[in-house]
């Protein structure tokens, strides 16, 4: 079985969440309301104009940051936990390779954060009044954060699938693992607001695309285990 | 179409501290239907689990030969269809989009008409296959879900009460599709409904 | 009889040790300069400590991996057991550095990056205790723990050695400073390396304690199956 037969499995698996998705609506709805829900309290209570010019880098890169993670929290553990709700997981798990499900979820998950990203980080700009530098090393940035944040919460959400209570559990056990992740996005984006220049960007997208690749490792060696047990 | 022995050897599995199936034995032949039977609770899904390669058994071992080379354990999906009443398939899907999901996992392409033969011969008519199964009664969704296990024409097949849920006509469909397995795959039956005893040409007994 | 013998003594070197280290942490050990007080005397009980967590987190990753590998249920109870342990100490790490943090900087916590970095390794702690009471099939518990515990692991790195540099820290000096030269008063750097080696005791104590009330258990369960 060759790497093409992969992918080709891996973008069924992705096509049947698109699919799914698309009727139901469950994920894109909890993860973008939550998304919006939260960006309008923050706008109409702080605004662009509540925070003084010298903290405005700083304060609006951490909220833009904490909610998109939040939002994300919100819906990308569905992935796994609706196949066991609907006990379709043994099914799958019988008639697809680990790794090709494993890919699938991931790409949708990706999805999901880009389509966030791309309705509410303009938004979020508009309504807070943000002015960034460096646009293009801020799209990297935002590129590498929705890769690393889905590559954590696709691991995680396969491993609490099939404990109790997994709603809660997915925050508990995401929170820890992502935090670092959190605290380069946050410094990166800042920088990216102040300065133009790549090279102030490099540090945090290098934090960022590292913190991925070892994910990405972790994930291909633990999601077999984690998907048979 | 490779036949394919499936052979366990000491095979036991515990939940905790209990044990449902200890030190069996035995194999599974191409054109041979094994009759699993048992009062509830004696292990006959968790056999059939273990032979899936779904569970990992607590002692023993089971090996999938296809003339006679071992087979990797990532390769069986490809080989094997199973049905069970644990396990559903996608609600929010048509019967042919579910199929023809199952069938692309396991690398195959198949046409429209070809699927609709598959769910045609499980008794499921062509309109139907392009409903959602949500739409479905707790039979058709039996239907389906039998032929999500046979779409790959396995050489394997292992069915967990196949006709739960299934009226007189369902159970025909079953004896049919039994009867057109029989030729060529090894097929494993997990069961208490005395007809389908009769299909097997042999039998394990589980429990005492 | 000759273990229970070992054992007994080997006890008795711990506690003996511990009292030494205990009586060199205030009547041996120079005052430090720079700080406020003796507040500085702390370093022999709070870097032991800390140390003894991340060592605990380095055995909840080996005997992890190692239930992954050989489905072992001994490893997944040795794993269990140094996480308890990892616990325990990195809370008293916690407390002991915001006790000095209080009265070095007046304030109990200050967000301060290694705060920050053994806070989170609390947080993984108590995620990694979550998921185990979460799952009821033992198997399962312990593939999911161990998955989790090999997650939590390769990020960590990122907490300890990425973050800091890009946030300023009032911490002082790790005790190897940043010059590659280890900057301290010979007496102090005595009782400090001897606490190291009490507190390695005491896990190692407390961590064959509990692996050893494991394997009683596992091997009683086993016995009354056959």
């Amino acid at each position: 079985m060759s790497a093409s037969s992969l992918a080709t499995e891996a973008l069924a698996v992705f096509a049947k969440e698109l699919r799914s998705e698309l009727r139901s609506r469950v994920a894109v709805n909890s993860i973008g309301l939550f998304g919006l829900t939260t960006l309008v309290a923050v706008a109409y209570q702080i605004g662009p104009y509540q925070i003084h010019e010298q903290d405005r880098p700083h304060l609006l890169a951490a909220m833009l940051w904490i909610i998109l993670f939040f939002a994300a929290l919100s819906g990308l553990q569905r992935v796994f936990v609706k196949e066991e709700d609907a006990h379709t997981a043994k099914t799958l798990r019988l008639a697809a390779r680990p790794l090709a499900v494993w890919a699938g979820k991931l790409l949708f998950n990706v999805a999901l954060l880009a389509a966030l990203q791309a309705f509410l980080v303009p938004l979020y700009g508009v309504l807070m009044g943000m002015q960034v530098r460096g646009v293009v090393p801020l799209i990297a940035l935002l590129a590498a954060g929705c890769v690393a944040m889905a590559l954590t919460a696709t691991i995680v959400a396969a491993i609490i699938a099939r404990a109790s209570g997994s709603g809660t559990l997915f925050a508990i056990l995401a929170v820890p693992l992502m935090l670092p992740l959190l605290v380069m996005l946050i410094a990166g984006t800042r920088v990216a607001m102040t300065s133009p220049r790549w090279s102030d960007v490099l540090p945090a997208l290098q934090g960022v695309g590292a913190l991925a690749g070892v994910t990405l490792v972790a994930s291909v060696y633990l999601f077999p285990v984690v998907w048979h047990d | 179409m490779a036949t394919v022995r499936i052979t366990f050897s000491g095979l036991g599995k515990r939940f905790g501290s209990r044990t449902v199936l200890k030190g069996l034995s035995g194999e599974l032949r191409a054109r041979c239907v094994v009759a699993v039977t048992g009062p509830n609770g004696s292990g006959k899904s968790t056999l059939l689990n273990l032979l899936a390669g779904v569970m990992r058994p607590s002692s023993g071992s089971v090996s999938y030969l296809a003339t006679d080379t071992p087979v990797p354990r990532h390769r069986w999906h490809t080989l094997s269809g199973v049905a069970g009443p644990d396990m559903a398939v996608y609600e929010e899907l048509s019967a042919l989009e579910n199929l023809r999901f199952f069938a692309r996992l396991r690398g195959l392409a198949r046409t429209d008409g070809e699927l609709e033969r598959v769910l045609a011969d499980l008794g499921l008519a062509a309109r139907d296959a392009r409903r959602l199964v949500a739409t479905f009664s707790s039979g058709m969704k039996q239907r389906v879900k039998l032929a999500q296990a046979v779409v790959h024409e396995p050489a394997v097949l292992l069915l967990d009460e196949p006709s739960s849920n299934l009226d007189e006509t369902g159970h025909d469909t079953i004896a049919a599709l039994v009867k057109s397995l029989r030729g060529r795959a090894a097929v494993a039956i997990a069961t208490n409904d005395p007809r389908e005893m009769a299909w097997g040409d042999e039998r394990i007994q589980l429990g005492n | 009889m000759t273990d229970k013998a070992a054992i007994g003594f080997w006890h008795w070197l711990v506690g003996a040790w511990m009292l030494l280290v205990i009586y060199g942490a205030f009547f041996y050990a120079p005052t430090a300069q720079g700080f406020v007080g003796e507040s500085a005397r702390i370093v022999f009980f709070h870097v032991p400590l800390a140390w003894v967590a991340v060592l605990a987190f380095c055995v909840n990753l080996w005997t992890s991996l190692r239930y992954l590998a050989r489905r072992d249920p001994l490893d997944d109870a040795r794993a269990a057991a140094a996480a308890r342990l990892g616990l325990v100490f990195s809370v008293l790490a916690t407390v002991t550095g915001s006790l000095f943090a209080k009265v070095m900087w007046g304030e109990f916590w200050n967000w301060d990056p290694r705060q920050i970095s053994i806070v989170i390794l609390l947080l993984v702690y108590a995620a990694y205790f979550a998921l185990r009471e979460a799952i009821a099939d033992e198997e399962r518990r312990g593939g999911l723990a161990a998955a989790y515990a090999t997650l939590a692991f390769v990020t960590m790195p990122f907490l300890v050695f990425v973050v800091p540099r890009i946030y300023f820290s009032l911490h002082p000096d790790t005790l190897i400073n940043v010059r590659g030269s280890i900057d301290m008063d010979s007496r102090m750097l005595q009782v400090l390396l001897a606490a190291l080696v009490g507190f390695t005791g005491i896990f190692v104590w407390l961590y064959t304690l509990e692996v050893r009330l494991a394997r009683v258990l596992i091997e009683r369960q086993q016995r009354e199956e056959s």
